[in-house]
């Protein structure tokens, strides 16, 4: 009986090692996107969170910016920052769920059968998550334009979308840690609310002299302290350089730190 | 030819739990190789760790010549899996899935594209390739799940209960497609907890339960252990003992059942039924009815477990558990 | 045995099966619970200065300002849950064993209140040891704790009352799940975090006329000054308000229910 096609030679037919990859890379992220486009109303929680909390914490907390010891006379854009981090937090703990769901339905499986490499399997989640992180720190940020918070700046914003991108891809590799260590959606508050706490327990509200003692503490060590003050500096100030680099060095030790957690999870799970 | 599975001793252990107690086996390359056993016997444990999926705590195995553990991307490379769960994504077409799997292969876009199309012409899916996942039948997903199997052209395919669930022309569809590809070189590794699938597909089958083979063999060649074909004979009247007077030059009689049955071991199965009949008749003895019994895998089972695989599948089906 | 008395056997069946489920599932609880405590850390930590804003109420700390707003974000987490479970309940079936037995219909509804307001009660002694632990003081003292826990609890009573009418009337757990945005987004147009005098426009003027407002306000008054009438009078006109609100909400989404099956 003859075969449908002639098969091919393998060497013919496979790409090198680095096209392969990135083609795997392309491929997962497309995927990713078919749940924004493809289950209607699926956006829209990831939006709404951070824009309720900006919105939420202005009218609250707004009177603060009275008190000395803010660089800025709004308060809007002292923690549009915030929220558009907490944004990416979201975002990046939602594709961790996403990864359980995907382990439960078995669908995982199906990548770790192929020949993909680990990093590359892991590598397509994380990325997906920075991208759509912009979408919810583009609705925030022109709604706090609009409330008349000023233009950061080319340089500002840019400084700005690569942390939450960034910052993103952070909590994705902590999502999709936990997700593959539980192997279950109910690990998902625990991702949420382990990303909340991160970003909040940082200069988010106040600037570190106004903070209360604990926190002030938690903050000091807090690595993520260090991004929100990058991110922020266009909104309050000016960009510079010495503003930038230690947000920069942060997010690098947490993708390194959480990274590595993930990766070796996932090379767990596989045996 | 070389030999596309080789198994020494592969144990599996969940804590206190053996769900693999040292396994050996071989599957020589171009076989169809079943493993029969119900819910809970190992088998989906042994195929995960021969797929690379789950490392054995114990003895070691290669697939296409390689480690499953210390060469496992290349055992990846060579070899085609659809689990038992059918690892669909209910969001993307048909299409989409088997394009996603040639990328995850390495296989370039317009070589990928062109096979896609090719797989789905071949399992019948070409009409709903760009409709979701999430719409198909369950027939239609497995049969998408065989397709993105074997987008790479595997030279050994893993099927973990290809066509538990699926209704017997589905079923059947499944059979038609793994013969059509073992006839085209694949070798292929199924597990089933259905005899018949076992004894129309299989080359060699091997019986586990509780994480042991307990027979190996050819279909045949398995049942011929239970001896042969026998006939048996509900008299109409008349005596058990006359009738076994008569049938005893014929063949090996076998222990009576009760008092109106005669069974007799013929060798050559159902061309030996005339003759019994004439014999019974010239001497006088009314048959009421009499039907030839083969031995069946079932048979092999039973005698090697103690339980019938059948019944003991539906229970465990009865039993599953509801998810809350 | 009257029909009075047969009746409240029925409630307090259905009662307890509602308590029980509710504090058989810890997974359940923690993100009512634990969420508002860590919300109420962050916020006591980033917000504490606040206290040296001109106009602030004379408190001990911000921690004791916060309290009343911890245990209000408890409770419309509490209510919500109900919801969640009773829609749970619709959509497994449960309910139709229950519409088919001889007790009358809003028994069934009463019964899942009862949860919540044990989750009230909960969350109103949580937030008490809490405070007490981290050093504030209730200035009312024990009659100021009471009252807290009894409004808290009335509190959660009305606001599970909305939460099962949503539920009768959609009869789908993740519709109901997908309200908890709302609750923030309530909360934070309340005065629960922050004095209302001091907000910003537009949410100052809503927390003004916002009946969740009185209701902290009723909760905190005992807690950082002493029992004040007309505050305890607000807040049990504004519970009461909800409580009629849910009852006529919930009585017509039960017809509904029972009409659609």
């Amino acid at each position: 009986m003859e075969a449908t096609s002639v098969p091919l030679p393998a060497a013919a037919v496979e790409l090198p090692a680095w096209r392969a990859n990135l083609a795997t890379i392309a491929a997962l992220m497309a995927r990713a996107k078919n749940e924004l486009l493809r289950v209607p109303g699926a956006a829209i929680p990831g939006v709404l969170a951070p824009t309720i909390f900006f919105l939420g914490l202005n009218g609250v907390f707004g009177g603060l910016i009275q008190l000395r010891g803010f660089d800025t006379g709004s308060y809007e854009a002292f923690i549009v920052p915030v929220s558009m981090l907490q944004g990416a937090g979201f975002t990046g703990a939602a594709a961790g769920v996403n990864l359980a769901r995907d382990i439960e339905a078995g669908w995982l499986d199906r990548l770790l059968v192929s020949p993909a490499p680990r990093w590359v399997l892991l590598a397509g989640t994380v990325l997906a998550a920075s991208a759509r992180a912009l979408i919810p720190a583009t609705f925030v940020l022109a709604i706090a334009l609009l409330l008349g918070a000023d233009f950061p700046g080319i340089d500002g914003l840019l400084i700005c979308y690569f942390m939450v991108a960034a910052m993103a891809a952070v909590a994705a590799c902590w999502g999709s840690f936990l997700a593959l260590r539980f192997k279950s959606q109910s690990a998902a508050p625990l991702m949420q609310a382990g990303m909340m706490a991160l970003i909040l327990t940082t200069t988010a509200y106040a600037p570190l002299a106004l903070l209360s003692p604990w926190l002030q503490k938690v903050a000091e060590v807090n690595p993520v302290t260090e991004v929100v003050e990058a991110a922020r500096q266009g909104f309050v100030g000016s960009v510079t350089w010495a503003g930038t680099w230690p947000g920069l060095l942060a997010l690098a030790g947490m993708l390194a730190v959480l990274g590595f957690l993930a990766l070796r999870q996932m090379r767990r799970t596989a045996l | 030819m070389a030999d596309a599975i080789v198994v020494n001793g592969l144990e599996r252990a969940f804590g206190e739990v053996h769900a693999v107690q040292g396994i050996d086996l071989t599957v020589a390359e171009g076989e169809i190789y079943a493993f029969l056993g119900p819910n809970g016997a190992g088998k989906t444990t042994t195929v995960r760790m021969l797929t690379t999926l789950l490392l054995p705590t114990g003895g070691a195995a290669t697939v296409a010549g390689r480690d499953v553990v210390k060469e496992a991307r290349a055992v990846r490379a060579s070899i085609g899996v659809a689990l038992q769960e059918a690892a669909l994504d209910p969001l993307m077409t048909g299409r989409e899935l088997i394009r996603l799997q040639a990328t995850l292969q390495g296989i370039p876009t317009a070589e990928g594209r062109r096979r896609a199309d090719d797989l789905l012409e071949r399992v019948d899916l070409a009409a709903a390739a760009d409709r979701r996942v999430g719409t198909y039948s369950g027939g239609m997903q497995r049969r998408l799940d065989l397709a993105a199997a074997l987008v790479h052209e595997p030279r050994v395919l893993f099927l973990d209960e290809p066509t538990t669930g699926l209704d017997p022309v589905s079923r059947k569809t499944i059979w038609e497609e793994v013969r059509a590809l073992n006839d085209a070189g694949t070798t292929v590794f199924l597990t089933t907890q259905y005899l018949e699938e076992a004894d129309q597909l299989a080359d060699d089958v091997a019986i586990i339960d509780s994480g042991r083979i307990v027979a190996e063999g050819s279909p045949d060649s398995l049942k011929a252990e239970f001896g042969n074909p026998h006939i048996q004979l509900h008299l109409a009247d008349g005596s058990v003992a006359e009738a076994e007077a008569v049938l005893a030059p014929l063949g090996k009689l076998l222990p009576p059942r009760d008092g109106r049955c005669v069974e007799v071991e013929v060798p050559n199965g159902a061309a030996d039924i005339p003759r019994v009949v004439r014999a019974l008749d010239e001497a006088g003895i009314a048959v009421e009815s009499l039907e030839l019994v083969r031995p069946t895998l079932d048979d092999v089972f039973v005698s090697k477990t103690g339980y019938h695989l059948e019944e003991e599948s539906e229970e465990n089906a009865e039993k599953a558990p509801v998810d809350g | 045995m009257s029909a009075l008395a047969t009746n409240a056997r029925v409630v307090k069946a259905l009662g307890m099966r509602s308590v029980r489920q509710t504090f058989r599932r810890p997974q359940l609880i923690a993100p009512i619970i634990v969420f508002p405590t860590v919300l109420l850390a962050i916020q006591t930590g980033g917000a504490s200065a606040a206290v040296n804003l001109p106009g602030f109420p004379p408190v001990e700390s911000f921690l004791q300002f916060m309290l009343a707003g911890a245990m209000m974000q408890a409770l419309m987490l509490a209510g919500n849950s109900g919801g969640i479970a009773l829609a749970v309940d619709i959509e497994m079936g449960f309910t139709d064993r229950l519409f088919s037995a001889p007790i009358p219909r809003f028994a069934i509804v009463l019964g899942r209140l009862a949860g919540t307001a044990a989750l009230g009660l909960f969350s109103a002694l949580w937030f008490l040891a809490i405070g007490l632990i981290f050093g504030a003081s209730i200035e009312a003292g024990v009659a100021g704790a009471l009252l807290a826990i009894v409004l808290v609890t009335a509190s959660a009573l009305a606001v599970g009352g909305i939460g099962a009418a949503i539920a009768l009337r959609t009869g789908s757990a993740s519709v109901v799940q997908g309200l908890f945005p709302l609750v923030l987004v309530v909360l934070f147009l309340s005065s629960a975090f922050f004095p209302q005098e001091l907000m910003i426009e537009p949410a100052k003027t809503i927390a003004e006329y916002n009946p969740l407002s009185f209701i902290v306000e009723g909760i905190r008054e005992p807690m950082i000054s002493g029992i004040d009438a007309t505050d305890t009078l607000y807040a049990v006109l504004a519970i009461l308000g909800i409580v009629i609100a849910g009852l006529l909400l919930s009585a017509r989404a039960l017809r509904h229910r029972l009409r659609v099956g």
